[in-house]
């Protein structure tokens, strides 16, 4: 499958398959964490002033 | 002035809680259309048949391409977010900038990868000093200094103007990005979709690099607004730890 240059199609879409899912992942992460940071504030009675948030 | 006699305006809906409710809807729905383009543009991108001259590496241009369309759109965005920063002062062209910043440093290194790997089997060599990719090497570098300059200070507040003008200032190597390959002459062939006559390319390969681009840019655009989502959090928790730094404590003189 794809001739003799394979070496260079394959690994360029495995390349780019693995920096966008990996930065998808570390943003999913991210949100999970602060999400939890932010929850585990509020917990500890400290909530925002603003009247809409 | 009363608040009753401020008229309702676009910047109403702009604001960081407004923001995230907004956010939280359209992610799912922009997750989904990347998905579909995406599944759709690979499936059309890898049954794309040989091209008479490049043979199978042609199948590289459908991830090269978007990748560097990506990199350039990725800054014009943070260029038209440093607009609203410096104009308006909005909080939220800040956080959009800061956002779309790793966005687009990661589109530059994939152009800049998956171009070394379709060099190497067309012209014979990984990386040559020509005006495309030198002027798309300089890129990368002023996205990797806009993130540090971004990451140097301790109050995002304090950042966002430095950090608006700069990327203003770096906007002038979009241009020259474009360009390049009219003015000066380098290994890259001149623009080959975006002429004002009609695309230099079959539409065997136009439909699927077309599709990919979209994806690509849907891609963008849904990564954007998560990053987006997590700075808006981040800087709550920071307001929020700021809060009970500042509150004295029971018992204290």
């Amino acid at each position: 499958m794809f001739g003799e240059h394979a070496s260079f199609i394959i690994p360029s879409y495995i390349i780019s398959f693995i920096a966008i899912l990996g930065m998808t992942v570390f943003i999913i992460a991210q949100h999970k964490s602060r999400k939890q940071e932010l929850k585990r504030l509020e917990e500890a009675g400290i909530k925002r002033r603003a009247k809409h948030d | 002035m009363t608040t009753e006699t401020i008229k309702p305006s676009i910047w109403a809906f702009a604001n960081p809680t407004r923001f995230m409710g907004f956010a939280n809807k359209a992610i799912p729905i922009l997750a989904i259309i990347t998905f579909i383009l995406l599944a759709v543009g690979l499936w059309m991108s890898l049954n794309a048949p040989e091209d008479y001259q490049q043979g199978y590496t042609v199948l590289i241009m459908f991830i090269h391409v978007p990748a560097a369309w990506l990199a350039m759109m990725s800054y014009s965005v943070m260029s038209i977010s440093a607009i609203g920063t410096i104009v308006w002062r909005h909080p939220l062209a800040d956080v959009s900038l800061r956002s779309a910043a790793p966005l687009g440093a990661m589109f530059t290194i994939l152009a800049l990868a998956t171009g070394s790997l379709w060099g190497k089997p067309m012209w014979g060599t990984w990386w040559e000093w020509d005006a495309r990719m030198t002027s798309v090497l300089v890129l990368l570098i002023i996205y990797l200094g806009l993130i540090a300059l971004a990451k140097a200070f301790d109050e995002p507040s304090e950042a966002a103007l430095p950090l608006a003008v700069m990327t203003l200032t770096g906007f002038a190597i979009i241009p020259i990005i474009k360009f390049s390959v009219d003015w000066w002459n380098t290994l890259h062939q001149p623009a080959s979709v975006s002429r004002f006559d009609r695309p230099a390319m079959g539409p065997e390969f136009l439909y699927p690099l077309l599709i990919m681009a979209l994806a690509y840019m849907a891609i963008f655009f849904t990564l954007h607004m998560m990053s987006m989502r997590n700075e808006v959090l981040s800087r709550r928790i920071r307001t929020l730890k700021m809060q009970v730094a500042r509150k004295p404590k029971t018992g204290e003189a």
